[in-house]
């Protein structure tokens, strides 16, 4: 530790020192050693981790066609796999079937095990914002606490770092990457639909410490929050984001593309979301994510995998004969990314 | 062939899967045939109503769901993927819409609306589109271009569960006040993110949806399988149960029923033992019969019927009465799964069309499994004009508030539709003009109100004035109604104002009324709802209002508990108090309620109340002063009782003893005359309690089990709570030959509940006296509760021999028990010389045995193998109601099981369970278990009924782990001892219940549950002078046990154990009524000659001969029958309830 300690502290001397030059272009960089910039890269597996707004992805795949763009063509054989699941909490509410929200969690862990992801991309933060003075988890000794946003702040916080700290050692020894990304902004929606300025309110808040928390432990952070508009978007217009203000249509992912790349510091292909083979690149996506959701998340689990697999049991052989479907899907969207790619680069 | 990769790779899996499937691919040849002409020749129908075929395969299949739409035409989701996606398999399933241009009552054009469905479960048509529950999500379809196919697909609502795809979301329905209804099942976990917050609904339960403000609330939680709903005139909400044997429920806000996890209390349906029923609809209208309006209808898919409800209010609920079925069916296939009154007036059928039903317990490949057929029927009634076919897609305003007063629910329910299409703006300004207008004192007034109330919300509109008016109506209903208008949004009446009308409302003359008022306090932020509700205890409360006022006082704690925790009683009177305090379960305010018992401002009446509750809550000194109260000599035998059974519960459950004048209890164990049940509660007690100077009295009350049984078992389990130094005595009592087997089977329990080890020592001899094979004291359940029980006797049965009967009534016992006990289960094979049992059988076994039972076996035999005591079946199933709760209600199982399951489930009850009848394995901190199913469980206590149907109360401090267990409640090798020829008939019985037949439990209200007297000495003579009377008259020594009626309604001589007289064998039985209200009914009672019917004490005459019709009056509340005469001449005994609405048989 302490030679490790002795170079930081060297350095960050050197770098106090330059920063005390008048005009040296490292002075920004003086509180912080330099951070090498967000790459995905060859073979990299990206798990999204998250809510609705990760769920919902997974039949739009515009934030997984965005980064496959973004990473160009230097991470042949990158590939994504979604776990979002619609009004999860960070304990896993939503991801535990008949027993307590840690069955859930523990479901998640399980499902990073058997995948060993390289990038961990996070998104939690709706649902509290949402549900705010509500009990948005059901861990029976935090419920009581939700009733106060700060103390229900604090308890998201507190699952958060326990969630990804857990997740990052469940996932194997090679992860690359961590990041979380701040939930995106509400759009705001006309009567009968409920007025959401204050939920923005709360979410920049949220954002706010999502983001020390991520500086805390190293982590990435990626603003989707400001890199769409940060609430500030208008009242509904003839192309809405969302449909009810809270959840994103083809629009609102497809902006919402666009900004996680931008907000990761990653180049955006500017014509990408118009081309023909970035649109079949996209359909091939979804096509691969549905025959996942069938994978990972099938129906019928109390009958596959659960108290009464002893009776039906027998059908869960038909889970792993969807993998080489989604291997087959996803060398189409590997070929498909290319020549994408090959037609961005024409003029 | 719409999914190319599919047999080929269905070819792949049948390759890898069970023997079973194997088998079925290899030839079973009960597929029956899918002919539309069979179908049709398979129907029996009321006299008067006609069947045809609406729509059939290849037009449409599989159909799940169907609603009309505004146009009349039919929308169904049809899903040929059920029970799940198959690797390869393209996710097509689709919405179909049928139309019937020319009204000739046919369909003549299917459009597929929407394909690439994942296993949708609901569809209705509305707001310009369609929303489909498609799995995980709620999808709004829409056709925007005009060409007939969907081509904006929307997501509404995600985060559905599918943990078992026949509880998915499914019965969508739009309600009268323009809100989307939904349900979903017991497996179901639903976690949905709204505007409003994350909402979650573990189990089963109801939603309402509010599509323009996207508000998403949970209405009531609980039920196996709701599948249906149902709005009746009032809008008063009606649910079928597919899966739960209560048949109809009423339910409203935050109701809880069955299965809701997490509940600590719940609600019953309506209908127990009735079949399992889906969909639900309620005929109106001109074209059907007027005695069917505002009935409910069911289809019963497993028994291929739709059954009929009469529903009449009793009190805040209601009761319900089945009638004559719709239709029913020969056709194993025929699977009403949902019915829909049509444009035309007539009952539309979705026929899902299927051998088999689902997929828990039969393979999700199963060849037998149809993925292409599907019908729609259309009942009619010859002699009754069909109803035009009403306009309203394109109908002004004006002419959709007119048809607003037509007498179809289906022309008025499709008008509020097309108005909430139309908007607020185009529709407010006509509906007021219409409201304006409406005659003062019309009859109809308070309805069409609550019409034009309804048509305002579609609209989103609150209108206030008129929700006030009708909240003064004079009609109950419309009050009732009103109130459930402000539920939904009491904002928009203004919060005080729905608060002072709440707070009128719980003081209505109509119990109803204060239902709704107590569920609408629910709703709101007012500081004082709980005090306002509990104005409700100053009259009269049923069970629904209590459970809804309970429910409220625990909600809203924290509005009235810190008031309390001050000292203050925020209430009023003492027993609104109570009633708050106890709903919590903590002890608050105690001296003020323990103090207004003793000076009786708390009635003795209350005084179980107080003592539950405070068992539960209380300290030692709380209970020191209950005891004080209770063991006063001048106190009500009811009040002591009350308290003695609280105090035992504080004892076992939360091991605390009064703090002082606990061996004040003594007394009563020597009391001359003490009633029985006080005594046994007292031996608990003293045994509880460790009072060392009950010992002597206790050990002589054993010995004396040949005198009062029951009074020895008390005992006994006092000496064994008490523990210390009681081992010789039991030693010395089992040894003792000179004493009886009673006597000496329960000091086997005895010393083995306390020494299992010293107990195996003693046991041998008196199981080996123990020929007959029966084990009344549960000696074997005293070893296998236990840790080292099963070693210890398996040890113990070294070397010995055992009657074979009671080996394998051990071997049973031990087959259930918690942790299978394998070893014991040899030893005792053993020890019994038992053969090894054939319990598996090959596929080509299996299909000469499924030969053989349609070749030879033969019901009627088969039923009397069934009610076989020592085979045991009807210890623990019932059928159609008439039995006890412990296994699943056989009443339809030959409908809705194929025969290989049916001998599979007997071989290996392991193998196929049913849902809510697994077992829960509890393992204490000690190391003992207790295997059941789970009744309830909250903080305190789990609840574990076992395979004898006893609940056990297990403290959770003592627990160590709950874990649901694959084995089945139902033990292995059960039909050991039968004949081929026997299980080839039970088989056959079996498989014939629920079918059309002899063999189908009739809705006649037959009495099904009786009890039979025992012969005893006094009957000797007594039935030489006093006849059938000497039975009517209760004594002490009289033993009477539960039996239950065939499937035809009537019991056998042979099912009458012989009472042995003077005049040769007799038999008595008997039954208890129990009315809801006083009643004028009539028995018609078949006996043998010289048969005698009493009523208390009191000779009913019964003619000489052949069935006889007695008028009754029944009082509310129970009252006994007695039956009873010889038995030589043969013959059986009937008795069926006339005129008997709200009339239950106990």
């Amino acid at each position: 530790m302490i030679p490790a300690l002795h170079r930081v502290c060297r350095r960050s001397l050197i770098l106090a020192a330059l920063s005390l030059i008048p005009g040296n272009p490292q002075r920004v960089m003086a509180e912080t050693p330099p951070v090498p910039p967000f790459t995905l890269q060859k073979g990299d597996l990206v798990t999204l981790v998250g809510e609705t707004f990760v769920e919902r992805e997974y039949t739009f795949g515009q934030l997984e066609t965005a980064l496959t763009l973004a990473a160009g063509d230097k991470a042949p054989g990158l590939r994504f796999r979604n776990l979002g699941w619609s009004g999860d909490s960070v304990f896993g509410d939503a991801r535990s079937y008949f027993g307590p929200p840690q069955e859930g969690f523990d479901r998640l862990m399980k499902t990073l095990g058997d995948l060993q992801p390289t990038v961990l991309v996070f998104c939690y933060g709706t649902v509290p914002v949402i549900s705010e003075g509500q009990p948005w988890t059901e861990v029976p000794d935090l419920a009581a606490r939700l009733g106060d946003p700060e103390a229900g702040l604090a308890v998201f916080l507190e699952g958060y770092e326990r969630l990804v700290l857990a997740a990052k050692a469940a996932s194997g020894s090679g992860i690359r990457e961590i990041v979380l990304v701040s939930p995106p902004p509400l759009e705001r929606v006309a009567p009968p639909l409920p007025d959401l300025t204050g939920h923005n309110v709360r979410l920049a808040v949220y954002r706010d410490a999502i983001r020390d928390l991520a500086k805390k432990h190293g982590w990435r952070f990626a603003d989707l929050f400001d890199a769409m508009g940060g609430g500030k978007t208008p009242v509904q217009e003839s192309t809405p984001l969302t449909d009810d203000g809270i959840h994103f249509g083809q629009a609102g992912y497809a902006l919402a593309g666009s900004a996680l790349v931008k907000s990761l510091g990653l180049a955006v292909p500017t014509r990408a979301g118009t081309e023909a083979p970035v649109e079949a690149l996209r359909q091939a996506v979804v096509k691969k994510n549905r025959l996942f959701f069938h994978r990972w998340r099938p129906a019928n689990e109390t009958y596959l995998f659960l108290f009464r697999k002893h009776e039906q049991g027998q059908n869960a052989k038909e889970m792993p004969m969807f993998d080489p479907l989604i291997a087959a899907e996803e060398e189409k969207v590997a070929a498909l990314a290319a020549t994408a790619l090959e037609r961005l680069k024409q003029p | 062939m719409r999914f190319p990769l599919y047999p080929s790779l269905l070819t792949l899996v049948w390759c890898l899967v069970s023997p079973l499937a194997v088998f079925a691919q290899g030839g079973l040849k009960d597929i029956p045939d899918p002919s539309v002409d069979a179908e049709l020749a398979s129907f029996k129908l009321p006299p008067g109503m006609k069947v045809n075929l609406f729509a059939s395969d290849p037009m449409i299949s599989k159909p799940v769901q169907m609603n009309w739409d505004a146009a009349g035409r039919l929308w169904l989701v049809s899903s040929p993927m059920y029970p799940m996606i198959a690797p390869g398999q393209k996710e097509d399933d689709q919405v179909l819409v049928l139309e019937d241009a020319d009204g000739d009552g046919t369909a003549d054009k299917a459009t597929s609306f929407a394909g690439g469905l994942n296993v949708p479960t609901a569809v209705v048509p509305g707001d310009g589109g369609a929303y489909v529950a498609n799995s995980t999500e709620i999808l709004f379809l829409k056709d925007t271009d005009g060409d007939g196919r969907a081509d904006l697909r929307q997501v509404v609502l995600s985060g559905f569960g599918t943990e078992d795809t026949h509880h998915l979301i499914h019965t969508f329905r739009f309600g009268p006040e323009g809100m989307l209804w939904f349900n979903q099942s017991i497996y179901i976990h639903s976690h949905v993110e709204t505007p409003y917050g994350v909402r979650r609904l573990l189990g089963g339960g109801m939603w309402h949806f509010r599509p323009e403000t996207r508000r998403l609330e949970v209405f009531m939680k609980g039920l196996v399988n709701p599948w249906g709903h149902v709005f009746d005139h009032w809008g008063q909400s009606f649910m079928s149960d597919g899966a739960g044997f209560q048949g109809m429920h009423f339910v409203f806000p935050r109701s809880v029923f069955m299965t809701s996890p997490g509940a600590t209390r719940i609600l019953a349906g309506m209908n127990p033992g009735q079949p399992k029923h889906c969909s639900l609809e309620m005929p109106s209208g001109r074209h059907v019969p007027e005695d069917w309006v505002g009935t409910l209808i069911a289809p019963d898919f497993r028994g291929n019927r739709i059954n009929r409800f009469r529903l009449a209010e009793s009190g805040s609920q209601y009761t319900s009465t089945q009638v004559e079925d719709v239709i029913a069916s020969t056709h194993r296939a025929f699977r009403p799964i949902d019915v829909k009154m049509g444009p035309d007036g007539a009952i539309y059928v979705a026929d899902w069309y299927n051998p088999i039903i689902q997929h828990g317990e039969v393979d999700f490949r199963d060849e037998r499994r149809d993925h292409v057929h599907g019908r729609i029927w259309r009942l009619s009634f010859e002699g009754r004009p069909l109803v035009e076919r009403p306009k309203i897609v394109g109908q002004p305003v004006e002419g959709l508030l007119a048809l607003l007063d037509a007498p179809e629910e289906w022309t008025r329910h499709f008008a509020r539709q097309e108005l909430r299409l139309r908007g607020a703006e185009a529709v407010m300004p006509a509906l007021e003009k219409r409201v304006t207008e409406l005659p003062a004192g019309a009859p109809d007034r308070a309805h069409q109100l609550l019409d034009a109330i309804w048509t305002a919300q579609g609209v989103n509109q609150f209108p206030a004035a008129w929700v006030r008016e009708l909240a003064a109506s004079t009609d109950h209903r419309a009050r009732a109604a009103a109130l459930r208008a402000v539920y939904y949004e009491p904002d928009r009446l203004g919060a005080d104002d729905a608060f002072a009308m709440a707070e009128r409302a719980v003081k209505d003359p109509h119990p109803q009324v204060r239902l709704w008022g107590v569920s609408l306090l629910a709703q709101l932020d007012h500081p004082d709802t709980v005090k306002a509700a509990l104005a409700c205890l100053d009259q009269e409360r049923d069970e629904y209002l209590d459970f809804a006022l309970w429910s409220l006082c625990r909600e809203h704690a924290a509005r009235w508990i810190p008031a309390v925790e001050k000292g203050n009683n925020p209430f009023g009177s003492v027993g609104a108090l109570l009633f708050a305090v106890r709903s919590t379960d903590r002890p608050l305010a105690t001296d003020v309620i323990l103090s207004s018992l003793d000076t009786g401002e708390i009635s003795e009446a209350a005084a179980g109340d107080v003592a539950t509750w405070l068992a539960k809550a209380g300290d030692a000194g709380h209970l020191a002063r209950l005891l004080a109260w209770a063991n006063d000599d001048g106190r009500s035998p009811a009040a002591m009782r009350a308290v003695f059974t609280a105090l035992a519960d504080a004892a076992k459950l939360r091991r605390i003893i009064p703090s002082e004048g606990a061996e004040s209890i003594l007394k009563r164990l020597s009391q001359p005359g003490l009633d029985t049940e006080t005594y046994q509660l007292a031996a608990q007690l003293s045994g509880e309690w460790k009072l060392e100077a009950a010992r002597a009295p206790l050990e002589q009350v054993l010995l004396a089990a040949d005198k009062d049984e029951a009074r020895a078992r008390a005992a006994m389990a006092g000496l064994v709570a008490m523990g210390g130094p009681g081992g010789a005595f039991f030693d010395r009592t089992a040894t003792d030959h000179a004493s009886s087997l009673r006597v000496r089977s329960l000091a086997v329990v005895g010393r083995t509940s306390q020494a299992p080890n010293a107990g195996a020592k003693i046991a041998i001899a008196v199981l080996q006296d123990m020929t007959d094979g029966k084990d009344p004291f549960g000696v074997f359940d005293t070893f296998l509760r236990s840790k080292a029980g099963p070693e210890a006797l398996r040890q113990a049965l070294q070397g010995v021999k055992l009657p074979r009967e009671i080996a394998l009534t051990g071997m049973k016992k031990a087959g259930t028990a918690p942790g299978k006990p394998e070893a014991l289960v040899e030893a005792l094979r053993i020890a019994g010389d038992v053969q090894p049992m054939k319990a598996q059988l090959t596929p080509e076994e299996l299909v000469a045995m499924v030969g053989r039972i349609a070749k030879q076996g033969n019901a009627a035999r088969g039923e009397s193998v069934f009610r076989r005591a020592q085979l045991q079946c009807t210890v623990c199933h019932a059928i159609g109601g008439s039995g006890p709760l412990i296994g699943p209600d056989l009443v339809s199982i030959g409908a809705s099981a194929p025969v290989d399951y049916l001998i599979e489930s007997l071989l290996e009850p392991g193998k196929k369970i049913k849902e809510g009848y697994h077992t829960t394995v509890v393992t204490l901190k000690n190391g003992n278990a207790y295997a059941g199913s789970l009744v309830r469980e909250d903080a305190a206590e789990a609840v574990v009924r076992d395979a004898a149907g006893v609940e056990q109360r297990i403290p959770k401090t003592d627990i160590a782990s709950l874990q649901i267990s694959p084995v089945s409640l139902m033990p292995p090798g059960l039909t050991a001892a039968l004949r081929e020829d026997e299980f080839v008939d039970l088989v056959r019985f079996l498989s014939e219940l629920g079918k059309e037949g002899p063999f189908k439990v009739a809705p006649t209200a037959f009495v099904r549950s009786w009890q039979v007297l025992e012969s005893n000495d006094r009957f000797f003579d007594a039935t030489w002078h006093a006849g059938a009377g000497a039975f009517a008259v209760a004594e002490k020594q009289d033993v009477w046990r539960p039996v239950w009626s065939r499937v035809a309604g009537d019991l056998l001589m042979e099912d009458l154990p012989d009472v042995r007289s003077r005049r040769g064998n007799w038999g008595g039985i008997r039954f208890t009524l129990d009315a809801s209200k006083s009643a004028n009914i009539r028995l018609k009672v078949t006996a043998p000659a010289e048969w005698q019917l009493f009523r208390g004490n009191d000779e009913l005459g019964l003619p000489k001969e052949g069935p006889g019709e007695v008028a009754v009056s029944l009082t509310k509340g129970s009252q006994v029958f007695v039956l009873g005469g010889p038995k030589q001449g043969g013959g059986h005994v009937q008795v069926e309830l006339i005129g008997a609405e709200g009339v239950t048989v106990k």
